[in-house]
């Protein structure tokens, strides 16, 4: 980007830079020039275009929504389509929920996405969710449970995020919206959906997580059929460097899983999304998301071989991350979340989702989530950094720290790539167990600070203390009250139509089609989750439970 | 028992995911040589089960999606059922601090909530055997 007579004389001027440092840094002792991220990537004090001679703005950088998308994937970013403000709700039943979402809706969240439905394979009434029904998410039991999540929502007009993959609750969304005569083909959003080898390996004909790709592929053209989870492995303490590594693996794996299926890559992709953290290093996860994008698009385009420019681009979700919020001093977590989020949308979001302040406590209050949401606002309205498109792109550091992180990305990839997925997925575990080890070592004897934790520290009363801060409490009669639901559901279906509709899936699960359509029609007789995974348990033999929210994925 | 015989901690999950403080304290008590068995997600009655098949001096349950009261409350009245009332629970996780002592007050030996040192984890293993 720069001509050689002009790098000539800034690395002349350089020299006389480094003359000057070193008589000062003699002044400070033996202090260390050279630092690195969490990532390992080394830092320096300064960057200049000396780094970034190598860069073209045209073919490395790009017009943002113009090849290789390092800019961001629209032509106008935020001017045009304010990032979805999508914070996570799940709390007691689905009246309960329905409450706070609405509740937030009005604060000005713009998008739908509940965690808790569907994850637990049996009815309310089983003792597995005794002291649970309630408290990690929203509990769904049957189509009734959705028709009252979403009662006074208007399906249409905002983007649905199903946290998890579970098939029966992904089908009574539908039905929900069938319900309303809405046009399936109009209906937006997410559904948490990634394929994982093993059990029931991609080239298996039951596996569902194909079927939903591709059923929406064909069905729901608007509807993120995949959302790589990349988020909650990055939480586990591995490095941006992995996340951005592990992301695309898992990425690229369930494209080609699809693709053996006999979907084509122009098909799948445009739809496949990710799911992704923002941490404390400010600067790499700025770079993070940029290296992303771009790394993405190429490995598309070339790779992959996709001809559709909707397929080269990575569109993403950010929920900030849990992993360094803390319970000493919680209001800290405010400022921590701010910068998290602002790491985000600097990075070109398309939707966040800030984490509460009280998250290390308790799940969120109405209170607590209003917060997150005004977090979201004020960054949008008052920092004005939503005006400008990439506004760190050409920062001689930042486009370094892109350039490193998208290089060794690729060399962590082609190491994924050499071994069998089943060895991949399990190197991915390791590592990340080994992490988030490793960290806690690293803030235990006082290497890595925390804030309120290793360092600064106050008693309980001096600081906020955190019995002062009102927090979300659990309801016994949550249960309860759905237990008594589901029997009113049970009561009140038609006997006739639960049959029919028993029979219908089994022959649709023992018939190997794609069991989505079945699916919409047997969860419309009312059937509960519990007497789904049953009937699917009797065509498959024993139940893989992991399937239904395993420890890889956080769900 | 005798001073020879290695300590041995049954760690339980009370829901799956977001697993990572689990496996952190698992490789922490390790190093330390203290025998983990990995029970991974469990109801009380099941854990009570495993840590009497096991026998195992140390519970750890971990608590992050249900309410500490009623799961601890159960599994701390089945242990006394079952006639093993002498294995030692910590409960580590999510715990909102108001439960703290609600929950130490039914027998439970220490709560552990996040910017715990691992070391102080072993610790009090150790130290309450």
């Amino acid at each position: 980007m720069f001509n050689e007579e002009v790098l000539a004389e800034i690395e002349q001027a350089k020299k006389e830079y480094e003359r000057l440092i070193e008589h000062i840094l003699k002044k400070y002792g033996e202090k260390e020039l050279e630092e690195t991220t969490v990532s390992g990537i080394p830092l320096k004090m300064v960057y200049t275009p000396l780094d970034i001679t190598k860069v073209d703005y045209l073919k490395d950088i790009g017009f943002p929504g113009v090849y290789p998308f390092t800019q961001g994937v629209t032509p106008t970013g935020y001017q045009t389509k304010e990032w979805t403000i999508r914070q996570v709700v799940g709390i007691g039943t689905a009246e309960e929920t329905n409450e706070r979402l609405k509740h937030l809706f009005e604060q000005g969240q713009t998008g739908f996405s509940v965690c808790g439905m569907g994850y637990d394979p049996y009815e309310s009434s089983d003792e597995r969710s005794l002291g649970m029904l309630g408290r990690g998410g929203v509990w769904i039991d049957s189509l009734a449970d959705i028709e009252t999540l979403f009662a006074g929502i208007d399906m249409e007009k905002i983007s649905i995020n199903q946290i998890g993959c579970s098939i029966p609750v992904f089908a009574m969304i539908l039905a929900e919206a069938q319900r309303r005569k809405i046009e399936l083909a109009k209906l937006r959003g997410t559904i948490q959906n990634c394929v994982i080898p093993g059990g029931e390996g991609p080239r298996f004909e039951g596996n569902g997580t194909i079927d939903i790709i591709e059923y929406c592929s064909k069905n729901l053209p608007l509807w993120n059929h995949t959302s790589i989870s990349v988020r909650n492995i990055r939480d586990q303490g591995v490095s941006a460097l992995q996340e951005i590594a592990f992301g695309l693996y898992l990425g690229l794996y369930t494209i080609k899983s699809a693709m053996a299926r006999g979907l084509g890559v122009d098909e799948v992709a445009p739809r496949v999304s990710f799911f992704l953290s923002a941490e404390n290093e400010f600067l790499e996860e700025v770079a993070k998301y940029r290296a992303m994008r771009r790394v993405w698009a190429r490995l598309m385009r070339e790779d992959m071989g996709a001809k559709d420019p909707r397929s080269w681009l990575m569109r993403f979700h950010v929920q900030t991350t849990a992993l360094n919020l803390t319970a000493q001093q919680p209001y800290n977590n405010l400022i921590r979340s701010t910068i998290h989020a602002l790491a985000a949308i600097l990075g070109g979001a398309q939707s966040l989702s800030v984490n509460s302040f009280d998250e290390a406590l308790a799940i969120p209050t109405e209170a607590s989530a209003t917060l997150s949401i005004r977090t979201q606002q004020i960054i949008f309205y008052e920092t004005g950094i939503a005006k400008v498109l990439d506004p760190l792109g050409g920062s001689y550091c930042v486009e370094t720290l892109t350039n490193q992180l998208e290089e060794q990305a690729r060399e962590i990839l082609d190491y994924l790539n050499r071994l069998s997925p089943e060895r991949a997925f399990r190197y991915m575990e390791e590592e990340a167990d080994e992490a988030g080890y490793q960290r806690q070592r690293a803030i235990d004897n006082g290497e890595r600070v925390l804030v309120g934790v290793n360092r600064f520290v106050m008693e309980e009363e001096e600081s906020v203390p955190a019995h002062s801060v009102k927090l979300q409490e659990y309801d016994p009669g949550w249960r309860d009250r759905q237990i008594a639901r589901l029997e009113k559901v049970k009561r009140e279906r038609d006997p006739k139509k639960v049959e029919a509709a028993k029979k219908m899936l089994a022959q649709a699960y023992r018939s190997r089609v794609n069991i989505i359509e079945p699916m919409i029609e047997a969860v419309k007789a009312y059937l509960s989750i519990g007497e789904i995974v049953q009937i699917r348990k009797e065509v498959f033999g024993s139940l893989d439970l992991s399937r239904f929210g395993g420890k890889f994925f956080g769900m | 028992m005798s001073n020879q015989k290695k300590i041995r901690v049954l760690l339980v999950m009370d829901s799956l995911g977001h697993s990572t403080g689990y496996y952190v304290v698992a490789k922490g008590l390790q190093e330390a040589g203290i025998e983990v068995v990995l029970g991974g997600y469990q109801i009380p009655r099941e854990i009570v089960d495993t840590a009497v098949e096991e026998d195992v001096d140390f519970i750890g349950y971990r608590i992050m999606d249900g309410a500490p009261d009623i799961l601890v409350g159960r599994l701390m009245s089945l242990l006394k059922e079952r006639g093993v009332p002498d294995i030692k629970v910590i409960v580590g996780g999510i715990i909102p601090p108001s439960m703290i002592s609600l929950i130490k007050g039914m027998g439970v030996r220490e709560v552990f909530t996040p910017g715990t040192r691992i070391q102080d984890i072993v610790s009090c293993v150790e130290d309450s055997k």
